[in-house]
């Protein structure tokens, strides 16, 4: 089932295009990330779904309220530094967290206690959050975004800014939270974003490049890899250079690019390419390193994403 | 809390009417109290009353021991020292909310310079605005929380005064005082509305404090050379509080001031409002 659909939503600051022409949908339940690198639109595009922001054209529809109390109320936002009330304790942000949300001083007293031990704050949470490291804050910043159980929650770059302790335990966190919930998540780190989601969105220059369900992507933009590491002599540098010079007349080659010490090729036929090489290395008899067929991976198909645009 | 499988989870979620809602005026009293309790917890509640008392008290003591002072210095002949006349109570009045001019002024704007703009430039208002929460509400919560310090504060400031006045002169009438008292505290609450209103235009806390103190000295000062024009200029009020404790009546004049300011608090929320909701945060 559908919960937010975004149809041809454009974003203009002054003169500059942030965001141009995006159409996407979240099911139900599914774990989204919002990916691209740093000014892609992300942010933007983030504040535009929360309501914080209004489209310059385009719209955002939300399965089921119409009304913007009761959308406000649907949904949970995280943005990428936390804003707390550094003079609160843990606990009282939280419950006026959730009266702000609209409810009732009992449930998000009790709600909020849950919430505490849920991300391990329940040591701190008679603490002043001013004193609170980077990793706890985030943690309550996500707890605050989950206290009045919104049916989407919205997190803006969750993990880029923590050592790797806090961003293990945000991530342990976000991966029970997508049992639960339909999350909706922006990074820049590709590792985590195919650890943890079903569909992935890739984002440059403020347009879609790809997007779709992550096995689907993977499917249909999945290359075989052939990598190959020498020794590094001159003798075999020279040989690579001869044979990635003479790629032309090889059929199997997609894309071939000369690393330190070997080359890394895309190719479209790997038992040809097998063939081939083992008994042209042979021939030439060049000492090998190392010699790996994989795939191209998301990193790959990012990068591809982003230089295309 | 952890399902076991995703559908039953966001079914959940899902099922929660949203009727559950409390209602926005049990919402707008959250924000309220939460700033009361930021103001009690930043001890602003304590030092504002505080020093409002302070000049208010110091203003009818000083004036009490001002010939004793002068004497002891002895830098005048006594015969001069006989003829200082002493002040009338309601001169005494009239003189502590002088006082109230420059420092009263400078300390509401202080006071109230990081409410919207340091709630922007932290990200708390755009994360409040996601919520359930209004824009006007967001404001107008704010707003009461500076009516009710403000007012508090000076009250307290000026029944200082008052009874010292009192003590030391000789009474002034309820009357006159309760209306100063409403005549001043309005313009006080105006200079704290500017600031709200300039702390959610500008960028910095300090800016919008100075540009509050811009606009109300401004404002007194054109206010004074025009006045026959500018009668209805909240910059007016303090003189018609002074006029209202030394005899003079004040009156319709008072009354269109007074009436006029309100229209611009009502109009300084709005432009807030407008302004948080095109840029509820700083960057």
């Amino acid at each position: 089932m559908e919960l937010m659909r975004v149809e041809n939503v454009t974003k203009t600051f002054g003169t500059t295009q942030a965001v141009k022409d995006i159409s996407f949908s979240i099911g139900e339940g599914r774990c989204v990330a919002l990916l691209g690198p740093n000014g892609a639109g992300k942010t933007t595009t983030i504040r535009m779904l929360t309501g914080l922001l209004k489209p310059t054209s385009g719209q955002i529809r939300f399965a089921g309220a119409n009304e913007a109390d009761a959308f406000r109320a649907s949904i949970g936002y995280l943005p990428q530094t936390p804003p707390l009330y550094g003079w609160m304790n843990g606990l009282e942000f939280l419950v006026h967290c959730g009266r702000a949300s609209g409810m009732t001083a009992k449930a998000a007293t009790t709600a909020a206690k849950e919430l505490l031990v849920r991300v391990g704050l329940e040591q701190a949470g008679k603490r002043r959050v001013g004193g609170y490291s980077g990793g706890m804050k985030q943690r309550l910043g996500l707890a605050q975004a989950l206290i009045h159980k919104p049916r989407l929650i919205v997190l803006d770059e969750p993990v880029s800014a923590l050592d790797p302790v806090g961003r293990r335990e945000v991530l342990e966190l976000l991966r029970e939270l997508k049992r639960e919930t339909t999350v909706l998540f922006s990074t820049h780190v590709l590792p985590d974003a195919e650890e943890l989601c079903d569909d992935v969105i890739i984002v440059a220059a403020g347009k879609v490049a790809v997007q779709g369900a992550l096995p689907d992507i993977r499917r249909e933009h999945q290359q075989p890899v052939l990598e190959l590491q020498t020794d590094g002599s001159a003798l075999a540098m020279s040989w690579v250079d001869r044979w990635l010079a003479a790629q032309a007349g090889k059929s199997y080659v997609v894309e071939g690019t000369r690393t330190a010490d070997g080359f890394r090729l895309v190719v479209s036929d790997v038992p040809a390419a097998q063939r081939d090489l083992l008994q042209a290395l042979a021939e030439a008899d060049i000492a090998v390193r190392r010699m790996e067929f994989g795939h191209t991976s998301l990193e790959d198909l990012f990068m591809k994403a982003v230089a295309s645009q | 809390m952890t399902g076991p499988d995703k559908m039953a989870g966001s079914a959940l979620a899902a099922d929660r009417p949203a009727s559950k809602l409390t209602s926005p005026l049990v919402r707008w009293w959250v924000l309220y109290r939460k700033e009361m309790l930021e103001s009690l917890r930043s001890f602003k509640l304590l030092w504002m009353p505080l020093v409002f008392i302070l000049i208010g008290a110091m203003q009818p003591v000083m004036l009490h021991m001002l010939p004793d002072l002068l004497a002891s210095a002895g830098s005048l002949p006594e015969s001069v020292l006989h003829e200082i006349p002493r002040p009338q109570a309601f001169e005494v009045l009239a003189q502590t909310l002088g006082q109230y001019d420059t420092m009263g002024a400078l300390i509401t704007a202080l006071a109230f310079m990081a409410v919207v703009s340091g709630e922007r430039a932290s990200g708390t208002a755009a994360l409040m605005l996601t919520k359930p929460i209004s824009a006007a509400a967001f404001i107008t919560s704010k707003w009461a929380g500076l009516l009710t310090i403000t007012m508090l504060s000076f009250s307290a400031g000026y029944a200082a005064a008052w009874y010292y006045t009192y003590v030391l002169f000789g009474a002034v009438g309820a009357g006159k005082f309760l209306g100063s008292l409403l005549l001043y505290g309005l313009w006080l609450v105006f200079i704290g509305t500017c600031t709200l209103l300039f702390g959610s235009l500008l960028k910095s806390g300090a800016a919008a404090a100075f540009a509050a103190l811009g606009t109300a000295a401004v404002l007194s000062i054109v206010s004074s050379l025009y006045t026959e024009q500018l009668a209805w200029s909240p910059g007016r009020l303090p003189s018609y509080a002074s006029a209202l404790l030394t005899g003079g009546d004040p009156g319709s004049a008072a009354a269109g001031a007074a009436a006029f300011t309100v229209v611009c608090l009502i109009a300084a929320c709005a432009g807030a409002v407008a302004a948080l909701r095109t840029k509820p945060s700083v960057d």
